[in-house]
């Protein structure tokens, strides 16, 4: 039996695709370069949304998403100019990531402070020591091929590496969210915590396992977008966690906690990317840019919600009712 | 006898801080036995279910599982020693289907690859192959692809008894099962209880209605201030018997209707209509009287009570106060007007949970007790909340007790007490004894016609029949959204009610 459902996955594909076809007819867009950078532009995107879906799912969030990536990137930039072998030093990254963000859900936890507190506090103490800590303020030069081999790599040709490891890394994971009893636990403690518990489910562990593979997701994302270039600064990183956030929310993860599906994460995190590819390919400056993205994702958001009652009532006068 | 005992609870105390809920409490569970347990809200009850399905743990006591000292740390090892709870408070997860629920935190799993170390994956299929039998063993049928939400409060319960019933449980708990149900989804519940009893499954039934305890239990077990009252077959009590056992005292008389001298008409509802869910209501209420508004579900009680109050403004129709229209477009207005109404959920739109008790009294009045500057007078703020405390003879240390702490009766108390902060002349209660115990019920019976008697009109809906039977002067009787008769005292009965309602 088929049957189509007009589900959020699918109306996010249908825009994807309008998008995609729009730029083929007015720009360049569909040349294999274009793709090609598309494709290694969405990459590390669509890995970090998943890691910033997965602990939107229990009702958590980093804010300090976007930091933790520049120490990653900085920690591997750092360790391969110090000369440590290139896999070697993406994987110390990971450790540093994995560290970073699961010290972020045992914070949460042990202390029982919400993760927004912690992360936003968390951000500031990041962006502090980057100045403060790290050797030239987390500058490093000159990595040479040897560094971006793996993100300037194509497969075929074509295909980045980056995002073949992105759809390697999509696939495990909405397997892990589907079917083990770990991902089964992100959903129920999100959705209603005390339930989880009398369910048998540690609402805590899952927290705190959920930021620590985060982090490891982060790692593998930050790596990913640190690669395609010769150089390292850790502040172009600040401010990515909005990109993470907000290809989450697009893709349908309720911000509440409970709700969403991976397949539109990645769906999600295409379609903010491609908006700004197709920003640029209009000719909008940075800051345009910024200001548009954040409106259309607004009207994403509630467009493929489906959920227009609010809006009636709102502009139904007279009908707001007050409280009691 | 012994021999046929499943679990054994001996001596157990149960301390929170400045509470001791439980204390010296035993009770045994026979094999294929539903064991009723009673008591007040606050009794004890929930926390003894909890303490068997190991969400607390007792700091004295012992229980035992046919015969073995039974101790579980989380309730996953509860469930695994074949005990399910169905809690009071819905334990499922609204956005996922039936099936996950179901499953959730004990999915069927099988190896991702067939080796002896290989991790495991959740087995969809094996899943689905369970549920379908313990629904086929329950007599539903469900669509296990359905999302929870989408599904209506009775069939929610079966599906929470499927999950129970998927660890292959011997003991089952069930926590006011009936407090969301229509009275045949009660009878479907029953029909299911018994069911499970002849199959040899021993039942734990906490409920406050009696009636349910002499139709379904074999003994009931009498629980009050944490400490065990009685233990008796239902065969050898009574009504009567019970409820002085609950309350530690003879409750002569459930609803004290006063005789009252009825005034002249304050509130008259013209003509109103609310598109799609009222159409074309009128009546009036007078001084002194309390008018029932009567219907199922559905009918449009609730909206009724919203629209009078400007909480939801009707599409068209009339309110008058004492002769002259009034319009009411807010529940600010209906305030003014001197028209207050108390929600049937208290703890969603009643309340502020965890705010104390004089934010909380005080909510509706507050410009009773602010100054030109809008800055609150702690004096009067405290006086009103005293006044109201004592009034309503609310049980809590003090006005500075944060609400969420109290017992469904007096958190019910002081969702009346906000509203009476205002000293309105009509007074809207919707459901206002719904999930408390015997004795605040009484208690809210007595407030009610107290408020009535001092002059004030009071409009009161309720799905419980006898409570309008026994409360109400007059009942107006709702079906689909309109008005199908009014029935006055000596006309009502639950056999003409219904049949208007129907």
């Amino acid at each position: 039996m088929v049957r189509i459902k007009p589900t959020r996955e699918l109306s996010l594909a249908v825009l994807l695709a309008a998008l995609i076809i729009f730029l083929s007819l007015t720009t360049n867009f569909n040349t294999v370069s274009g793709i090609y950078s598309f494709l290694l532009a969405a990459s590390p995107t669509i890995v970090a949304a998943i890691a910033l879906a997965m602990v939107i799912f229990t009702g958590n969030i980093d804010i300090s998403a976007g930091t933790i990536s520049g120490f990653v990137a900085f920690t591997t930039g750092y360790l391969f100019r110090a000369g440590v072998p290139m896999l070697l030093a993406a994987l110390a990254g990971i450790v540093v990531g994995v560290a970073l963000a699961g010290l972020n859900g045992l914070i949460s936890v042990k202390f029982r402070v919400p993760s927004i507190v912690v992360t936003l506090a968390m951000t500031m103490v990041h962006i502090g020591a980057y100045a403060t800590f790290l050797p030239g303020s987390g500058w490093v030069e000159n990595l040479g091929p040897g560094f971006t081999w793996f993100g300037r790599g194509r497969l075929l040709g074509v295909i980045p590496y980056a995002f073949v490891v992105a759809m390697l890394v999509a696939v495990a994971m909405m397997w892990v969210a589907k079917y083990t009893r770990f991902g089964r636990s992100l959903y129920a403690v999100g959705g209603n915590a005390q339930a989880a518990v009398y369910s048998g489910i540690n609402p805590d562990r899952t927290v705190i396992k959920v930021f620590f593979l985060e982090g490891a997701l982060l790692g593998i994302s930050a790596v990913m977008r640190a690669t395609t270039r010769s150089e390292i600064m850790p502040s172009v990183f600040i401010g990515r966690e909005l990109f993470f956030i907000a290809a989450a929310l697009v893709g349908g993860v309720s911000i509440f906690g409970g709700v969403g599906k991976l397949s539109g994460v990645v769906l999600g995190s295409a379609l903010v990317y491609l908006l700004t590819v197709t920003m640029i390919y209009l000719g909008f400056q940075d800051y345009y840019q910024f200001a548009l993205q954040g409106t259309i994702i607004l009207l994403a958001v509630f467009i493929s919600s489906g959920d227009f009652s609010r809006l009636k009532r709102f502009l139904r006068p007279g009908t707001v009712g007050g409280t009691q | 006898m012994e021999n046929n005992t499943i679990m054994n609870i001996t001596g157990v105390h149960k301390y929170f801080p400045g509470v001791h809920a439980l204390s010296d409490v035993s009770l045994d569970l026979q094999r294929d036995e539903v064991h009723a347990v009673c008591g007040e809200n606050g009794a004890g009850k929930s926390t003894l279910m909890k303490i068997i399905a190991g969400v607390y743990r007792p700091d004295d006591g012992l229980i035992t599982l046919e015969g073995q000292p039974f101790v579980v740390h989380e309730p996953n090892e509860a469930y695994r020693k074949g005990i399910a709870i169905i809690y009071q408070e819905s334990s499922l997860f609204p956005d996922m289907t039936v099936l996950e629920n179901i499953f959730i935190g004990h999915e069927i799993r099988k190896p991702v690859l067939r080796g002896l170390r290989s991790p495991q994956m959740i087995d969809y299929r094996a899943m689905r192959e369970k549920a379908n039998a313990v629904f086929n063993r329950l007599g539903i049928s469900v669509d296990l692809d359905r999302t929870v939400r989408t599904i209506g409060v009775a069939t929610k319960q079966m599906i929470e008894i499927a999950k129970a019933l998927s660890f292959d449980s011997r003991i089952l708990i069930l926590d006011e099962p009936t407090a969301a149900l229509a009275n045949r989804e009660v009878d479907a519940l029953f029909k299911t209880i018994r069911s499970l009893k002849s199959e040899g499954v021993s039942m734990l039934y906490i409920s406050h209605r009696l009636d349910e305890i002499f139709e379904i239990a074999d003994r009931v077990t009498v629980l009050r201030d944490g400490k065990h009252v009685a233990t008796e077959r239902v065969a050898a009590t009574d009504r009567n018997q019970l409820v002085s056992w609950m309350v530690g005292r003879s409750l002569d008389n459930l609803y004290p209707k006063e005789d009252v001298e009825i005034g002249e008409v304050i509130f008259e509802a013209q003509s109103v209509s609310l598109r799609g869910v009222l159409e074309d209501i009128s009546f009036n209420a007078r001084r002194g009287e309390i008018v029932g508004i009567s219907g199922l579900a559905g009918s449009g009680r609730t909206e009724l009570a919203l629209s009078l109050c400007g909480l939801v403004p009707p599409d068209s129709g009339t309110i008058k106060l004492n002769g002259k229209a009034v319009r009411i477009h807010s529940y600010r207005e209906a305030l003014e007007h001197g028209i207050a109404y108390v929600s049937e959920d208290r703890q969603v739109y009643g309340l502020v949970l965890p705010m104390t008790l004089k934010v909380n009294i005080t909510h509706k009045a507050i410009r009773q007790i602010t100054n030109l500057f809008s800055v609150i007078n702690r004096g009067k703020e405290e006086q009103i909340a005293a006044e109201y405390m004592h009034r309503l003879a609310i049980k809590a240390p003090d006005s500075e007790f944060v609400v969420n702490k109290l017992s469904g009766g007096n958190q019910q108390k002081v969702s009346v007490a906000k509203s009476l902060a205002v000293e309105p002349e009509v007074l809207i209660v919707d459901e206002p004894t719904r999930g408390v115990d015997v004795g605040a019920k009484s208690e809210l019976h007595r407030i009610i016609s107290e408020l009535a008697k001092s002059g004030k009109a009071i409009i009161m809906i309720s799905s419980d029949l006898p409570e309008i039977i026994g409360m109400c002067d007059r009942t107006i009787v709702l079906k689909r959204g309109r008005k199908m008769g009014e029935l006055l005292r000596n006309e009502m009965n639950q056999e003409q009610i219904l049949h208007m309602a129907l």
